[in-house]
């Protein structure tokens, strides 16, 4: 069994590519940019469900102006504490 | 590789480009400080892996199809000629691997290109990729804490792999038909990589809008300033670092410029340094301009800013990107007399276009990139005016109007047009702005949440060990 069809270096200047499975190029083309476009899909299709997370997280603590007033009076307290 | 001298030269060629890659890491390293620095508390983490991600969807497509535009659209295509052959740069090429340079891959390749692409393939793809995370990453500040981050990988891997390539394509390389035909000349990216990233930023701001805040309801500007100036600067010093590795990228380190079917002068030999169009040039000349061209965007910002920190090192930035275009052939003192202008005008410009048009480009992006690196091609075709744009016989010599209509090409036709209709392309669909309400509370809002409950935990369990005398 060989992946590759270097099994010596004795005609190195004779060599040219020396991957495994050469002859696989146009094959390995379309499955990195398949796994491009699917990364795009999916990441969008995550940052779409964190994004519905996030606004069901603000409404619970009250909404955007109740957490904010919440910061400040906590980043107020801390600084009175230091 | 079977004579010392050829080897060397091959190898060191090899070594050089990729020296030249580990240097402009530092760029993106600093991109990345600049702009968590420059964004608030609650949106750091998303600020940071905006930036980090378009690191490798860039270079996934950049080895997909970005290189391959390099070669292939040198005439338009379509402008004065078709589509070029360029089959070292297809990602099925055998020569995008590892490769010992053995018999040619192809027909239209001979043994000397084969061996030639074997070794220098990787490494000048990387330099050029390099190039394409700087102009994605110059953008990437200009619209921090509104944009969606889906929305910006998208836009980075369209300037990143696609109009910055092209651009590279027409104007820099040595037989691209913007040179041919124009004269173009921008040695150091003035154009290619600064204006068309300023435009492309102007583009997705004029679609995207201000961040909430920024604005008083007489419309009059705001200051939202760094969460962290000393961070912003550190990462200024760095993209000044890397900055020697871009410059340095920006040359062929050592070629026969009579012996490369260029001049064909017989019996003649004149190795030298050139730039991407082949016209010779020293490190040493750019050396010179570089430091002296930051000095005076450094001196000029300075002064105009009253001594604001980020201001003074984003005129340094200027300064440089403003001579860019004609460093390679400019005086020290012109390059410090033009580096100066462009770091007026980008401060000048830069609040002009906020006041007048509310244009909220957080970091000065697309003045510090776009502004003076579009008058730094336009003041090159002055002060070269008449100089040849290449070795080769037949091409149009440097003029003001070849590198004026040049520059409307880098920032207009190639960066602001093209990010502006695939900006409302993402906003028609919904995908180009975060939601107001995250916005008003930050994207970090969960996971900073996530955070303070954890560390409220660790607190609580922390008292209640002291209290019971537990090491558990």
């Amino acid at each position: 069994m060989a992946t590759g069809m270097v099994d010596n270096w004795l005609n190195v200047d004779t060599f040219g590519a020396i991957y495994p499975f050469v002859g696989s190029e146009g094959f390995l083309a379309i499955v990195g940019i398949a796994c491009w476009i699917i990364w795009h899909i999916w990441q969008i299709r995550k940052e779409n469900a964190e994004f519905r997370d996030d606004i069901d997280n603000i409404n619970k603590q009250g909404g955007p102006g109740k957490i904010l007033d919440e910061e400040a009076r906590r980043e107020m307290e801390d600084q009175i504490g230091q | 590789m079977d004579n010392e001298l050829t080897s060397l030269g091959i190898i060191f060629t090899e070594f050089y480009y990729w020296v030249t890659v580990v240097f402009m890491f530092l760029i993106h390293v600093g991109f990345c400080m600049y702009e968590v620095g420059a964004s608030r508390y609650k949106n750091h983490t998303h600020t940071l892996m905006k930036n980090t991600m378009l690191i490798p969807l860039v270079t996934v497509t950049f080895f997909f199809f970005g290189w391959w535009i390099y070669f292939a659209f040198v005439n338009g295509p379509w402008i004065i000629g078709p589509l070029v052959d360029a089959p070292w740069a297809t990602p099925w090429s055998e020569l995008m691997g590892t490769h010992m340079g053995g018999p040619p891959v192809q027909d239209t390749l001979t043994g000397d290109d084969t061996a030639f692409w074997a070794r220098i393939n990787g490494v000048f793809w990387a330099a050029f990729l390099l190039f394409s995370w700087t102009a994605a990453s110059i953008v990437s500040g200009a619209v921090i804490e509104r944009i969606r981050p889906s929305a910006f990988w998208i836009l980075a891997v369209v300037i990143g792999s696609f109009t910055w390539i092209i651009d590279a394509a027409w104007g820099w390389s040595w037989n691209g038909w913007m040179v041919q035909e124009l004269g173009y000349h921008d040695a150091y990216a003035s154009g290619v990589i600064h204006a068309i990233a300023g435009g492309f930023a102007l583009g997705i701001l004029l679609v995207l809008g201000p961040r909430i805040g920024k604005f008083r309801a007489d419309g009059t500007p705001r200051n939202i300033n760094p969460h962290n100036p000393w961070l912003v600067t550190i990462g200024l010093f760095l993209i000044y670092t890397g900055f020697w590795g871009f410059y340095v990228a920006c040359n062929i380190p050592v070629i026969d410029v009579y012996g490369s079917a260029m001049l064909d002068v017989a019996g003649k030999s004149f190795f030298s340094a050139t730039n991407i169009y082949l016209q010779p040039t020293t490190l040493s000349a750019i050396t010179f301009n570089f430091l002296m061209s930051l000095s005076g965007g450094l001196m000029v910002a300075y002064i105009v800013s009253d001594g604001d920190a980020f201001w003074t090192y984003s005129g340094g930035l200027a300064g440089v990107i403003g001579a860019s275009s004609g460093n390679d052939l400019y005086h020290p003192i012109q390059a410090m007399l033009i580096g100066g202008v462009g770091a007026f005008i980008a401060f000048k410009m830069h609040y002009w276009v906020e006041r007048r048009f509310k244009i909220d480009d957080a970091v000065g992006a697309v003045a510090v990139h776009g502004y003076a690196g579009f008058y730094g091609i336009v003041v090159a075709g002055f002060m070269l005016w008449g100089y040849p744009s290449s070795p080769f016989e037949g091409y149009a010599p440097i003029t003001p109007w070849g590198n004026f209509i040049g520059a409307l090409i880098m920032f207009f036709v190639l960066g602001f047009i093209p990010a502006w209709i695939v900006s409302k392309i993402l906003h028609g669909m919904g995908m180009l702005r975060i939601p107001r309400e995250i916005e008003l509370v930050g994207l970090d809002i969960n996971t900073e949440t996530q955070r303070a409950v954890e560390a409220d935990e660790v607190a609580q369990a922390v008292r209640e060990a002291a209290r019971s005398g537990s090491s558990a």
